[in-house]
């Protein structure tokens, strides 16, 4: 989890929290931080055929002060990594990062022997919830990601597991 | 003591557009520097998503290097892939059955309207309009997809092979394609009713950034922004390859120099590329779709080779610098946006912000393609 | 045929005829797999090479000094400069610098321009004074090899980061 330091209250309401958790999970507000290749598949997840406000994330902020989920989709370079942890930071608390594609989770078709540029996953930097592997992802498997991150930040999940046969 | 500040008449501040922008296609800094709401100077700063595509052509061997292709641009991943085998082809002397060329120049069709809808969405939803970014990516949902189910993929196209394809296209995707160009035909009547006549839209792109055909000339600029400002360049019918001498297509030319023009030549690129997918359907011969004798090592001899080819972006060179081996000696990659975005320095000097913001639009940034 | 009367412009640079046209040597498959040799460096001059091999009219082989010269001669004949970029001859000790230019018209003629320079010091003129578009160009191939071009504006990495130090494409590179 992206929460660390919060002070714990005096007074702790524990449905009080956990309807806010629920809330937090159903209305996360992604940051609007396309890299490359993945972001279009994020652009597409959140349009008409996919369609991420069905989840409640749709709205996609260009500040990150007002944003809570930071999707990293594409691959992180050196030269823009000192950006990408500039913004983390200014990211208010509660926060998430979601690693969209093979190159924020490890650097994907691009950890290649005699790379001078890329940084080999947006895990060695930041913390990383849910990472969703593919090139590019699905915008169903961003969906999924979504919806596992929902179920991180929250106990309440929105349907049942289907029973192991 | 209050001390009044007072502003300098001709004082300057900077204002740094990026890495992330909502506007900017992609990672692409700007330094500007601003006297109000005008912009006295540019400055573009670019490599924050450089993966080293060139040295990679050197370690990977030719089959290796497939892939890279789609993931420089990938809104229109299969031009490039065809200028790259088309390049090791041409080097190599392999020769391409016809179904094989006809299939190539449908997908890259496709992929070029399914590119340029992708582009006026985003365009118009950094002028503030939300909309059409919603229906231009529906039909582009169409059109990835008919690709997907030939090919595999919605974005990242490996789908090229030296030689031809690896896989064919069957019935399926010939009714589909079929039922696809008048339902396209029908949307772009409403892209044109609902956005081109649009006082407000006209209002913002009529006279914003004028660029000289001079100006074109000095930076190596290509597509709409030549196109826009009355070139008539356009590779597939100046420097003709594959089987585009057989298509009947016409290359829209505006002379009006502005954004608008540029917004006006890619909307009617679509409907000339929906013209060559007819037309590819109904010529679409019969046959193999990979030659009978094809190398099983593809090492072109020693040379100097140059392919280019018409993207949605402009005209994509590759340069191929071969020594014999089975990897590529130097394998240069010339990105049409490189040259189109180059200008946009020297063309903003003078302009409000927020035209600025309108002509990077117009020019069709894919950021990745720039930095390779 | 604007490649007729470019072809006799160039040539004015070089006062002796070029001699008998190399031909690419292929030394690919029936060779020692081990050692592949390329082939020797050709005198400056300017050859016409087949463009259904490979993809250009003309091929200039020029010496630094006579580079803005030459490019003057395409500026007037209104081409566009199509990109500069670099190849490391590491076995010749040597880099060459390749200009694209081409045209927009229909009269079709694609030139390329080289010039070889010595692999410790690598200095070519710029030419951002004739074609400003170079100035990337110019920057990017800097930034890849190394080559410092004389009286460019803004000589400073492009692609890689600010403070890097380091040249990628060259061969005896190591990340």
């Amino acid at each position: 989890m992206g929460t660390q330091n919060i002070p714990s209250s005096v007074v702790q309401f524990a449905l009080a929290d956990k309807l806010i958790n629920i809330g937090r999970a159903n209305s996360f507000w992604p940051l609007t931080f396309g890299i490359a290749c993945c972001a279009i598949e994020m652009m597409a997840t959140g349009c008409a055929r996919f369609d991420m406000s069905r989840f409640g994330a749709e709205v996609f902020r260009p500040s990150a002060r007002q944003s809570d989920v930071m999707i990293v989709a594409g691959t992180i370079t050196k030269k823009m990594m000192p950006g990408i942890k500039t913004l983390y930071d200014q990211m208010p608390e509660p926060k998430w990062v979601m690693a969209l594609g093979n190159c924020a989770i490890s650097g994907g078709p691009f950890a290649f022997e005699g790379q001078y540029s890329i940084i080999l996953g947006a895990d060695t930097f930041l913390p990383v919830d849910v990472y969703i592997p593919g090139c590019p992802p699905r915008p169903e498997a961003l969906l999924q990601g979504i919806i596992e991150l929902e179920h991180l930040v929250s106990d309440w999940k929105r349907w049942k597991n289907p029973e192991a046969a | 003591m209050n001390s009044p500040i007072l502003l300098q008449p001709d004082e300057t501040f900077i204002l740094n557009v990026g890495p992330q922008h909502p506007a900017t296609h992609g990672v692409l800094r700007v330094k500007m520097e601003m006297h109000g709401e005008y912009i006295v100077n540019a400055e573009t700063v670019i490599g924050y998503i450089h993966r080293m595509h060139e040295k990679m052509g050197e370690l990977k061997t030719y089959p290796q290097f497939l892939m890279n292709l789609s993931r420089m641009d990938y809104l229109g991943a299969l031009g490039y892939s065809h200028g790259h085998v088309l390049l090791v082809e041409k080097a190599s002397g392999i020769v391409v059955p016809e179904r094989a060329e006809y299939i190539r120049a449908i997908m890259v069709e496709l992929n070029r309207i399914a590119s340029h809808l992708f582009w006026f969405g985003a365009f118009v939803m950094d002028l503030g309009g939300f909309s059409p970014l919603m229906y231009a990516l529906q039909d582009r949902e169409h059109i990835l997809d008919m690709l997907e189910a030939v090919t595999g993929s919605r974005l990242t196209y490996c789908y090229f092979r030296f030689g031809g394809l690896y896989n064919d296209v069957d019935d399926d995707f010939i009714a589909a394609a079929r039922r696809f160009i008048p339902r396209m035909r029908k949307s772009m009547k409403k892209y044109h009713r609902l956005v081109t006549g649009n006082i407000i839209f006209r209002k913002r792109l009529e006279g914003i950034a004028p660029l000289s055909k001079e100006m074109c000339r000095k930076y190596g600029a290509s597509s709409a922004v030549a196109r826009g400002s009355g070139i008539n360049f356009d590779v597939r019918k100046n420097e003709p390859y594959s089987v585009y001498p057989e298509f009947d297509f016409d290359v829209p030319v505006y002379h009006e120099c502005d954004s608008l023009a540029r917004y006006m030549v890619r909307m009617d690129e679509i409907e000339q590329s929906l013209r060559i997918v007819e037309q590819g359907l109904d010529k679409l011969p019969g046959g193999p779709i990979m030659p009978d004798k094809k190398p099983k090592l593809i090492k072109p001899p020693a040379g100097d080779y140059y392919q280019a080819v018409e993207t949605a972006r402009g005209s994509f060179g590759i340069r191929l610098v071969s020594d014999g081996g089975k990897n590529p000696y130097r394998l240069k990659l010339r990105s049409p946006t490189y040259s189109n975005m180059h200008l946009f320095d020297e063309a903003c000097r003078g302009m409000m912000i927020m035209d600025a913001l309108a002509f990077m639009g117009s020019l069709d940034l894919v950021i990745p393609e720039i930095d390779r | 045929m604007i490649c007729e009367k470019l072809k006799l412009t160039l040539q004015t640079l070089f006062p002796e005829p070029t001699s008998a046209p190399l031909e690419a040597q292929s030394v690919g498959d029936d060779q020692d797999k081990k050692t592949i040799t390329p082939p020797p460096p050709r005198p400056d001059g300017l050859l016409e090479r087949e463009y259904s091999v490979h993809g250009y009219h003309l091929d200039a082989q020029i010496a630094p000094a006579q580079l803005l010269v030459a490019v003057s001669m395409l500026d007037d004949a209104d081409f566009f400069i199509e990109s500069i970029t670099g190849v490391d001859w590491i076995k010749d000790n040597q880099l060459e610098v390749v200009y694209d230019f081409s045209r927009y018209d229909f009269d079709l003629c694609r030139v390329v321009i080289r010039t070889r320079v010595d692999r410790k010091s690598p200095v070519v003129p710029t030419i951002t004074e004739i074609y400003p578009g170079a100035n990337w160009h110019e920057r990017e191939t800097h930034d890849f090899f190394g080559i410092k071009f004389d009286g460019h504006p803004h000589l400073i990495p492009l692609l890689l980061p600010e403070d890097a130090d380091f040249h990628p494409l060259l061969k005896d590179f190591k990340a």
